[in-house]
């Protein structure tokens, strides 16, 4: 955490401020500038330095822009052994034959190569050395933009499976079953 | 905007300008809407669209489309029990009931093609919920509360669609009205049948006669006395494609019998991967639980087994995996001695003083048929680099070697792919000649496909050379047993020749498990030439799912093998080889390498165990030339590993250390091999574009007969080290043994 707000320092210092101006104007929320009404409390203008004023006004103003890709691994505590050897695949699920639905495959999810699993002896659950295998099949992105950005973030190499969508138009009706001319009427219903 | 020139012109119709008007707008509606059609993903579609309002979404469709694809056009799901995509329509389920505007009663959108502009769909209005809540109270009266104990709990449409869609109350009083119950059916080893949890959508029996063209399921009895089953009592189903009913039954009413109670599908991880036990490359879902294969399910891609998947290569990985693994390596101290258990250490030893102290000329190595084109570049390069050139492909040793294509005919990739593709088995195929193959059990996908066109009109002439009286699912003209046709046809004196000419796409379809005879056919040269001067499309319907990579890395077809009866010593390298009769040279130290100790593992003098398709990443090539890739699902069983890692430590103990550590840096040598290799896609296809020089002179023979290995199902079942290790899959034998004595069928 801590490094994060060292990371993002411009983003937090403004936030903080804004949050202390929205602190001064309790009575109106919507408007977020001091009004006349918070006269009373000291103004911290008057209790500051000047230069630190402008320092600080500086500060507010301005936005450090990094422009390399943002990558947090080194400092999110992970191990580097879970960081450099995994290979994430980017895919959009296929549908569930065993069902009809549809609406859980519009989504692309990352999943990690497949690690070691063993039963635990001593209950017989099931033990792994894999904490990322968890996220794999339940982290969702909406675009595979996103699922890229956040594997580029964690350091991990990374695989795209485009779908290709090949399907030819359907045509039915219900007349077929009906139609002696066609081989797909069958009569065994 | 059309209905309102409708209404202005009934106001003004005889004025003139107005007509003009009219003109003008009904031109500016006809761009528009095609403009639309550009965007949309039909685009070949004829151009005049009819307009639908699906929750006052407009979408276009053709006519006839119905109201059930239009909504999904539009993003908008409706409930459904007894449609399904790849099925006829049913219409008897009811659950997709809509309203449609100025329609008293709401309407099976399934059934009702769209045949006017502007309909209205309502599938979110108050009559529309009323009507799936009476649907679903109606189906739940006679449902069991089974869903703790019933294997589709958790994946099962009516479970989700009466949370979705029921009512929240019942007004069942069991009391006064028990459930029905219904007696279950014996339906074989594979499908489990609880007959009470049965909605009777038929998807199973629609299935069945469509798709499998198994007509044994069907229905007997009307109302709530309605009954599926096989009309006679303890019928086992005569289908290779039987285990898709499980998948297409909404309920728990048909569920996998060897899965039954093993697991619940919300532990069940899935793995994209694809399917090896035969050539096809069916897209397969792996599903384990804690490291343990529970199930494999097909996953749906048009192109390859859209989503259907064979039995065999649904049943017999999940316990044939389980059974006779090699986990340990071997060691086999002297020749007189048992094979003994040995660290890794100990058998990479043995191997690399081998690999050393051999005349490189007097090295082989063979490749079975679920090796992966990493190992096989792998063990090229080590071969190559210790001296030998001797990498082959193994070629069974029942099997007649002159209908596989040999080295030289390998330069090409159409000399050796299924080029035809096996979507395009639906593109307009005017003349099928299939030649010494029983497709139905070579490729069971393939012959589905066929099927399908064929129902479909697609398909109207097809004419086997090969086996008589063989059940393909599809009427077919049978033109003889032996090249004797095929010398004919190319002579052009047979009575096929018109058709052949005529055709506009004929498709040849030439089978590799021929069973060999005395003397050699020469089948693949003949029907090389036939299609060369016919114009024919040419395809191998290869019988293993490594040919192709085998092929496309120049391995040689271990037909090509030269052995002699010297003493000299002299090294054979097995990679999951099985086969009976396979000739082992004097003196020959045998390294089996692979993962099922099935018959060349006992002849072996080391056993370094190796990974299946589940355990590991590896590209496989399907008979189409299509690259996919196996992912690990679970890891290798106790001390095997991955086999092209195996082939690299090997190369470092015989002092020749390959340049590569990781599996991107081998795939990155494969690119430079053959760079296609590595493009894995399993939607695209890429068609080798150069042509091979045709054949024009075949020399003559005397007539063989082309008679496929596998002649029925009862072959069908054990075909490889994997299902022969299957307790389900002999199950499957005995039981369709069982079956077709009692039909008094012959096998």
């Amino acid at each position: 955490m801590m490094a994060n707000r060292l990371l993002f320092a411009p983003f937090v210092l403004r936030r903080s401020f804004s949050l202390s101006s929205a602190a001064l104007n309790k009575k109106n929320d919507s408007q977020l500038v001091p009004t006349k009404g918070v006269a009373d409390l000291k103004d911290p203008r008057t209790v500051l330095e000047a230069d630190e004023m402008k320092r600080k006004e500086l500060l507010r103003n301005s936005v450090i822009e990094v422009n390399e890709p943002m990558n947090i691994s080194p400092i999110i505590g992970i191990p580097d052994e879970h960081i450099e050897t995994r290979r994430v695949r980017i895919f959009k699920p296929s549908k569930n034959t065993m069902q009809s639905g549809t609406n859980n495959i519009n989504l692309w999810v990352i999943q990690f190569e497949c690690r070691e699993r063993w039963e635990n002896p001593l209950m017989g659950w099931t033990s792994s050395g894999d904490s990322l295998s968890n996220i794999d099949g339940w982290l969702r992105f909406k675009t595979k933009e996103d699922a890229m950005h956040f594997c580029e973030k964690n350091g991990w190499q990374y695989s795209v499976e485009e779908p290709e969508v090949t399907k030819r138009p359907i045509k039915k009706s219900y007349a077929d079953n009906f139609s002696w001319n066609k081989r797909t009427r069958v009569g065994s219903k | 905007m059309l209905r309102f020139v409708a209404a202005s012109c009934k106001r003004t119709a005889n004025n003139p300008s107005c007509v003009v008007w009219l003109k003008e707008c009904r031109r500016h509606a006809r761009t528009s809407g095609s403009k639309q059609q550009q965007t949309s993903a039909a685009q070949e579609t004829k151009p005049k669209l009819l307009e639908v309002f699906i929750d006052e979404k407009k979408v276009l469709v053709e006519p006839g489309t119905t109201i059930l694809e239009a909504a999904a056009m539009a993003g908008v799901e409706i409930p459904r029990f007894c449609y399904h995509e790849r099925l006829s329509v049913a219409g008897n389920c009811r659950m997709c009931l809509v309203e449609v505007e100025k329609s008293i009663k709401p309407v099976a959108s399934c059934a009702m093609p769209i045949m006017m502009n502007g309909m209205k769909v309502k599938t979110n209005s108050p009559m529309t919920k009323q009507a799936r809540e009476g649907v679903m109270e109606f189906l739940l009266m006679n449902h069991p509360l089974d869903c703790p104990i019933c294997d589709q709990g958790g994946e099962c449409d009516l479970q989700d669609q009466s949370m979705a869609f029921g009512s929240d109350r019942s007004r069942l009083q069991v009391e006064l009205d028990p459930k029905r119950a219904v007696e279950d059916k014996n339906i074989g080893p594979l499908v489990k049948t609880i007959m009470t949890r049965c909605i009777h959508c038929t998807r199973c029996v629609r299935f069945m006669n469509e798709i499998a063209g198994c007509e044994d399921l069907g229905t007997t009895g009307r109302g709530s006395d309605m009954q599926i089953g096989t009309y006679l009592e303890n019928t086992a189903l005569l289908s290779e494609l039987s285990g898709n009913i499980v998948d297409l039954c909404p309920v728990g009413a048909l569920t996998s019998k060897p899965y039954a109670f093993t697991a619940r599908p919300w532990e069940l991880r899935r793995v994209d991967s694809v399917d090896v036990l035969d050539a096809v490359g069916s897209n397969i879902s792996v599903c384990t639980r804690s490291g343990d294969l529970m199930r494999i399910l097909p996953r749906e891609n048009d192109a390859v087994n859209e989503e259907w998947l064979a039995d065999k290569s649904r049943h017999a990985p999940v316990d044939g995996l389980k059974a006779q693994r090699l986990t340990v390596p071997l060691l086999r101290p002297s020749k007189s001695s048992q094979l003994q258990m040995c660290d890794w250490e100990d058998a990479l030893l043995a191997v690399g003083r081998a690999l050393n102290g051999i005349q490189p000329s007097r090295m082989e190595a063979i490749v079975g048929p679920f090796v992966d084109a990493e190992t096989m570049v792998v063990l090229k390069d080590l071969f190559n680099t210790i001296g030998s050139e001797n990498v082959y492909l193994h070629v069974d040793s029942d099997l007649d070697k002159s209908c596989f294509p040999s080295s030289k005919d390998l330069d090409f990739q159409k000399n050796y792919l299924f080029n035809t593709s096996i979507a395009g088995l639906e593109d307009g195929v005017d003349l099928l000649l299939l030649i010494g193959t029983n497709i139905r059990f070579e490729a069971p996908l393939v012959n589905a496909r066929i099927r399908k066109a064929w129902r479909n009109n697609l398909i109207n002439d097809i004419a086997v050379i090969g086996e008589n009286g063989l059940d393909l699912l599809y009427d077919y003209e049978y033109l003889g047993d032996s090249t004797k046709v095929l010398a004919d046809i190319v002579a052009g004196k047979h009575k096929i020749v018109d058709r052949l000419k005529k055709a506009q796409k004929a498709v040849v379809i030439l089978g590799q498990q021929i069973l060999k005879k005395d003397s050699d056919s020469n089948a693949y040269e003949m029907v090389r030439a036939l299609c060369d001067k016919y114009g024919a499309e040419f395809n191998l319907l290869h019988a293993n799912a490594s040919t192709v990579a085998a092929f496309d890395l120049g391995l040689k077809p271990s037909s090509e093998r030269k052995t002699d009866n010297s003493d000299e010593q002299s090294l054979l390298w097995l990679i999951g080889v099985d086969d009976e009769n396979l000739t082992i040279p004097n003196n020959s130290f045998v390294i089996y390498q692979g993962h099922t100790g099935d018959i060349c593992a006992n002849t072996a003098d080391v056993i370094l165990p190796g990974s299946a398709f589940t355990e590991k990443q590896g590209t496989m090539i399907s008979m189409e030339g299509r690259v996919q890739q196996t992912l690990a699902a679970i890891t290798p069983p106790n001390m095997a590993r991955e086999d092209w890692k195996i082939v690299r430590a090997c190369s470092e103990l015989a002092n020749y250390p390959l340049p590569y550590d990781t599996l991107l840096e081998v795939r990155e040598r494969m690119q430079q091999l053959a760079p296609h290799l590595t493009r894995h896609s399993n939607r695209k296809l890429e068609k080798p574009s150069l042509r091979p020089p045709p054949i024009s002179s075949v020399s003559a023979q005397s007539p063989v007969s082309l008679l496929p290995r596998m002649k029925s199902l009862v072959d069908y079942w054990q075909t490889d080290a994997i299902s022969r290790c299957s307790p389900t899959m002999s199950k499957c034998v005995l039981s369709t043994k069982k079956e077709f004595d009692k039909r008094g069928i012959k096998y």
